[in-house]
């Protein structure tokens, strides 16, 4: 019997393994087209149970457990069909467990293995379809059901998944602990297989499909935003169309302005530099020296400004006289050198009597000595009179100077 | 150096908008309660109040005493959105209905300007609406070819404040706080004025009548 099997199956996988492009093609394009592939083939795949024919006239299509395998395999986002019917399972469940009790009971271990063998397929049949509805369901969320365009088929697809889950969790309610552990009894196999790997199966379940319960929800809540959004857009150029005059009413009139509205001006202006501001001084000093523009300018304006004739007509001369006290501070030079003696400034002051301040006098005359240049300084000693500061060294009073020949 | 008080502060009293998007940090700073009322006293004596708009998610100076001064100003202001409504609402149903998804421009969205402009280009209908957007004074383009009229349009939005390019070099642009701003706007219009958009559009759709 097992031989038999096993060659059948050997032979309907091989046949999957040589056809895998025309299964493919049919997976994505949900029929075969006919005319491409050779009608053997097609008969040989139909009657392994790859293809079927739903109606007399209508195109092959695949089987769905061969779909159902595909997608389960490749983790398809399209996937949407979710086993719910855990009802059966379990009711299959607690027959077998019956079986295999029974078996025991009389002894007859061989039975009794092969029952515990269908058991545990079971079992981990049902926990992996749920954890694989569970996925299903998380991978639409994760990509917030992208295969579809429109915010609309969005929220079918989001309300379609919401009853996929209630379905779910319907179904979840099925699973009644005390009647499994109940069934189980004091074998520790059983025990192991109904209450402890359901149990887990279980509660991880239920955990997440509550946590993508409450995802749907906030998507669904995001889409009716963007659905109200769209049709608010859509809304307003449509009245706008209809009434092309409309002008909202003027709500800055109103006692109290809507927070919408009330948008104060911009006020703050740039600022200026302070240049008596010392710490600023490098930082100023980097700004002007990066102004290119200052230096580009000048030659412009040199090339710019408009040829002017050059007079080359005698200038007037210009006659330079000298002040009073210039000439007055040369005739006390030219005295002190007709006389040939020592001459204070302020008796040749009082004896002139000269009209300018004494000290200005003092001053010039110091000036104009200052003022010979190096030989004619040679000849002319200057001495100044007067005290030092009584309470301040280095301080020193002129009254008076004298000048004489050297 | 500034503090972020003093930085944020500024901003708003620059008629900024702060948002996540346009300035992350700042938008922090004043979802900060205590922070929020440390800044208030510095608008306040300046006749400025912090607002907010789209559920607390934008911020902006808004006056604290309307005088006849500050009406002026709203008023212009007012004026001048009155005006821009239907160009920024054309551009954004444009830019939804040329994205792949089919989704409504929101705060956060990145849009990279040279798919937009392969799928106006490839579709006449959307060309010829992008020309008689951007010929709105809002916008003022003066080009005759659509790449221009595209780059105009998404210029002076920038300048607007509803988009923001992050990287000066690439061309993608995200939509900022103002553009909630502006969908706050249009339903407060619709609410006031009882004009029930929503339900005139789904007339309009269920008719098969509508763009």
């Amino acid at each position: 019997m097992s031989q038999v099997l096993i060659q059948a199956g050997n032979r309907l996988l091989n046949a999957l393994g040589r056809h895998s492009e025309l299964i493919m093609q049919a997976y994505v394009n949900g029929t075969v087209t006919e005319r491409d592939h050779s009608p053997k083939v097609l008969e040989q795949l139909v009657q392994l149970g790859v293809l079927w024919r739903p109606d007399p006239d209508s195109e092959l299509r695949l089987k769905s457990a061969v779909r159902t395998l595909l997608e389960g395999s490749l983790q398809d986002e399209r996937s949407r069909t979710i086993n719910a019917n855990i009802g059966a399972s379990l009711a299959s469940l607690k027959t077998l467990a019956e079986h295999y009790k029974e078996a025991l009971h009389y002894g007859r271990y061989n039975d009794a293995t092969a029952h515990m063998g269908d058991l545990t397929e079971h079992v981990y049949q049902l926990t992996e379809s749920l954890s694989n509805s569970v996925r299903v369901m998380f991978s639409r969320i994760a990509n917030e059901f992208g295969y579809v365009a429109s915010v609309e088929a969005k929220i079918r697809e989001n309300e379609l998944a919401q009853g996929q889950v209630t379905e779910l969790l319907y179904q979840l309610e099925c699973f009644r602990f005390d009647e499994l552990s109940e069934i189980a009894g004091s074998n520790r196999e059983l025990r192991h297989l109904l209450v402890v790997s359901l149990q887990k199966s279980f509660s991880r379940a239920a955990q997440e499909l509550s946590v993508v319960q409450a995802r749907l929800l906030d998507l669904l809540g995001r889409f009716r935003e963007f659905q109200g959004r769209t049709r608010l857009l859509k809304g307003y150029l449509l009245h706008m169309e209809q009434q092309p005059d409309f002008v909202p009413g003027n709500y800055t009139r109103l006692s109290q302005v809507p927070v919408l509205f009330n948008q104060a001006a911009s006020m703050l202006k740039p600022a200026f530099a302070d240049v008596n501001n010392v710490s600023h001084e490098a930082q100023l000093q980097e700004v002007v020296g990066s102004l290119t523009q200052l230096h580009k300018r000048q030659p412009e304006q040199h090339a710019s400004s408009p040829d002017s004739d050059i007079d080359v007509s005698e200038q007037d001369t210009v006659s330079l006289t000298k002040d009073p006290i210039h000439r007055e501070v040369d005739s006390f030079f030219c005295a002190v050198i007709d006389t040939g003696q020592p001459r204070s400034a302020l008796t040749y002051y009082a004896e002139q009597g000269l009209s300018f301040d004494p000290e200005v006098w003092i001053y010039q005359v110091i000036g104009g000595f200052q003022a010979l240049n190096d030989t004619d300084k040679q000849y002319f000693a200057l001495e100044p009179h007067g005290r030092v500061d009584r309470t301040f060294d280095g301080n020193f009073y002129i009254n008076d100077i004298t000048l004489g020949l050297r | 150096m500034m503090t972020e008080q003093g930085r944020v502060v500024s901003k708003l009293l620059q008629g900024e908008f702060i948002c996540q998007v346009s300035d992350e940090e700042g938008w922090r700073y004043l979802k900060r309660r205590d922070s929020a009322e440390q800044i208030e006293p510095h608008l306040n004596l300046l006749n400025r109040t912090l607002a907010s708009t789209a559920e607390g998610e934008v911020f902006f100076a808004g006056y604290l005493t309307l005088g006849d001064d500050e009406r002026k100003v709203l008023h212009q202001q007012f004026q001048e959105t009155a005006t821009s409504l239907v160009p920024l609402v054309e551009w954004l149903l444009l830019v939804q209905q040329a994205s792949e998804s089919d989704m409504p421009v929101t705060m956060g969205n990145a849009i990279r300007l040279n798919e937009l402009q392969s799928t106006i280009e490839d579709t006449p209908a959307y060309a010829e609406q992008l020309e008689k957007i951007s010929r709105y004074r809002l916008f003022g383009s003066t080009s005759v070819n659509l790449d221009g009229q595209l780059k105009q349009v998404f210029k002076r939005l920038t300048e607007l404040g509803y988009l923001l390019k992050p990287n000066s070099e690439k061309q993608i642009y995200l939509a900022t706080g103002k553009v909630e701003h502006l969908y706050e706007m249009i339903r407060f219009i619709d609410e006031t004025e009882s004009l029930s958009l929503s339900e005139q559009a789904e007339a309009a759709i269920q008719q098969g009548s509508l763009l």
